[in-house]
């Protein structure tokens, strides 16, 4: 009866998270396998240029923060997405240089994992472990405000990167740093239009259901579309929840239901190699038989561009820790600071797909 | 204890086809069978280009994954368990096969079927031999599992390796490999449950547990052998998984395949009481999942509204279930 506490069972069950950790960590070696994202080191790597910046200023004073020498403070850095994603690990990686590059006392870097009520965790935690300064990607537009309350009691500043919150400008949050889905919406329309001369029947693949860039990538697409190519025929558009092996298996649908597709257009370059795969799949030639465009710029699809099988990605670039430290500095020394701080995103096509391929993430 | 003895036994095995009539009961047998045709019927009436090779062989090839662990969770639910660690069992295969690729395709593929083989093992030996509720034991694999793979495969992962990508994307006399491979474990897992010892004592123990170890049934081997079977598949379908999408993604492969796993089954006819495991019902239940998900891309239904329909049907054919029961007790 009390076999449950036998010790021979606690054994076996020991040794064999053991042999798991050792058969799985053991003798792993480099291979021969493609990174989807190789470091980029310091030869990669384009910093972020503001393309514009618009709304009311907010500075020191009228936010109510006190002066901060950066050179002397804990930063803290709540990263939304695992760093998994190649976006965001080159977002979480370019933060921790600037970090260095700015000799902060000390980083704090926190993921949420994807979790709303860990990111407001993460944010009460390192404001405990004094944080005096916080760059935050918010990973919903609506929610942080427990969060972002606890920050203005203790008088710290916020600033928020790619994702934009929807509370008080310059109460709750200094700036937001970040690009223009909208904007890359409708220059992928441009560059599909560039790809297809104009005649094509588009599907698309859109990214998860709820969240702003999808629908900020989707809406600036159609409606550049219905305003200035009228060739262009959306004959589909379904979710592909930013994954590869969704967009694989959504596109190989799609082709197969509808067979006169002849273009692609994807919310991520996840999904856009996945499609590459399942127009291989469907027996066409991707990049000539079905033209592909996607919104990123990473490495893989970049690569895949030089390769032939993706015609143009338009840039959303994550590096902003550059920005967002200088922005933190222009704000302490007493400069007056945009609410939002929009971006320039490049476009890689294939003209420049093999020469840019070193700012690819 | 004696009263236990005494206590009768619920059915252990499917009991004998006795009627031919049409009540609740031929429903839950053949329900799924039924919604099959009648989804195929329908779409070879609405469906553009649904009649060809084509559009048949990529559901096959769509599903096997998802029908690949819905066969080993319907060995584990025949135990009145269940298996919620398989989604970050196959992350963990997916993310080892970048890994090892460097020592042959072999190799890798070894190594992750192996993880998973590992992984069943932890869980069948918490399940069988410490006694740890099946829901409690692999929600905690689960989770650490899913950490684990994030941990072996870091950033999303390209796989250009030949034989992978072949074993993804070729063909043997017109038949894609994942689609022999998912036959060739359907007609295997079929066989253990029909036709050996170990099938019989699974459904025996699922029935009814305590009179199993009464009747002297090594229960704790058959268990953990259990959650070991649907620990290796589970891999199997991540190592396909990958070779189909030349990728391996930690983050998102095996997302939520739990979940389809369990509804494949359950509508499938197999109770999630145990005691019962049904093959061909799991089989089309993983196809009927496969053509509602076609059909909905097939007609550009938005994906909240396909959501929605998902939901229904599945709910529907749970509540089929339901009332099989009932009319039994």
């Amino acid at each position: 009866m009390n076999r449950a506490t036998s010790p021979r069972h606690w054994r076996i069950l020991a040794s064999s998270a053991v042999v798991l950790g050792l058969a799985l960590t053991g003798c792993t070696n480099p291979g021969e396998q493609d990174q989807a994202a190789a470091p980029s080191g310091d030869g990669g790597g384009d910093g972020q240029v503001v393309k514009e910046s618009s709304g009311e200023d907010c500075t020191l004073e009228d936010y109510g923060a006190e002066k901060l020498d950066l050179a002397n403070a804990v930063v803290g850095f709540s990263q939304s997405e695992p760093d998994t994603a190649a976006f965001r690990a080159a977002e979480t990686k370019s933060i921790r240089e600037a970090a260095d590059a700015a000799g902060v006392e000390r980083l704090l870097v926190t993921n949420a994992n994807n979790e709303l009520p860990k990111q407001i965790a993460d944010i009460q935690n390192m404001l405990s472990q004094g944080a005096e300064f916080l760059i935050v990607a918010p990973v919903n537009s609506d929610g942080l405000d427990p969060a972002l309350d606890a920050a203005k009691q203790k008088g710290v500043p916020v600033l928020t990167i790619d994702r934009k919150v929807t509370n008080t400008h310059c109460e709750d949050y200094v700036a937001f740093l970040g690009s223009d889905f909208y904007e890359q919406g409708r220059r992928a329309a441009d560059a599909m239009n560039e790809a297809t001369g104009g005649e094509a029947k588009v599907a698309i693949l859109l990214g998860s259901s709820g969240n702003n860039v999808t629908d900020d990538r989707n809406s600036g697409f159609k409606e550049q579309v219905a305003a200035e190519y009228p060739g262009l025929e959306i004959v589909a558009e379904q979710t592909a929840n930013f994954a590869r092996d969704e967009g694989q298996s959504v596109a190989e649908q799609l082709l197969q239901s509808n067979p006169d597709i002849t273009a692609i257009y994807a919310h991520n370059d996840e999904m856009a190699l996945g499609a590459v795969t399942a127009v291989q799949a469907a027996g066409k030639q991707p990049g000539t038989d079905v033209k592909i465009v996607s919104i990123d710029g990473t490495r893989n699809a970049v690569q895949a561009i030089v390769d032939g099988n993706i015609n143009a990605v338009i840039e959303s670039n994550p590096r902003f820790g550059p920005l967002a430290f200088e922005t933190a500095e222009k704000f302490f020394a007493g400069e007056a600071i945009p609410e939002d701080v929009i971006i320039e995103d490049d476009e890689y096509n294939q003209d420049n797909a093999e020469a840019e391929l070193g700012n690819a993430f | 204890m004696s009263e236990q003895v005494a206590a009768p036994p619920r059915p252990a095995a499917p009991e004998p086809r006795r009627g031919r009539r049409f009540d609740a009961d031929w429903i839950r047998r053949n329900g799924v069978y039924v919604a099959l045709v009648v989804l195929l019927a329908i779409n070879v009436v609405i469906t553009d280009n649904f009649v060809s090779e084509g559009t048949l062989r990529l559901q096959l090839i769509q599903v096997t994954p998802v029908l690949i662990v819905a066969l080993g969770m319907a060995l584990v639910i025949g135990t009145e368990g269940i298996d919620l660690s398989v989604g970050a069992v196959m992350a963990i295969a997916a993310a080892l096969i970048p890994l090892y690729i460097g020592y042959g395709t072999a190799v890798a593929i070894g190594m992750a079927v192996l993880a998973g083989g590992i992984s069943g093992a932890l869980a069948g030996t918490l399940v069988g031999r410490i006694g740890v509720q099946p829901i409690i034991a692999t929600l905690g694999i689960m989770v650490a599992g899913r950490g684990l793979a994030n941990l072996f495969g870091g950033e999303i992962k390209s796989i250009r390796d030949p034989g992978i990508v072949a074993l993804g994307s070729e063909s043997l006399l017109g038949v894609p490999y994942v689609v022999l491979i998912a036959a060739a474990v359907a007609a295997s897992v079929w066989f253990l449950v029909r036709r050996s010892t170990f099938g019989r004592e699974l459904v025996a123990i699922g029935g009814n547990k305590r009179a199993a170890e009464l009747a002297g049934l090594p229960v704790r081997r058959v268990l953990t052998t259990t959650y070991v079977i649907c620990g290796l598949l589970a891999a199997l379908a991540g190592v396909l998984l990958a070779a189909r999408s030349q990728a391996s993604d930690p983050t998102k492969v095996g997302l939520l395949v739990e979940l389809s796993a369990i509804t494949a089954v359950v509508i499938g006819g197999t109770p999630l009481s145990g005691g019962q495991v049904r093959i061909a019902g799991t089989i089309a239940g993983a196809l009927l999942m496969q053509l509602i998900t076609a059909t909905l891309i097939f007609h550009d239904i938005p994906d909240s509204t396909a959501q929605i329909a998902q939901a229904v049907i599945v709910v529907a054919a749970v509540y089929v279930q339901l009332g099989r029961r009932k009319a039994k007790s």
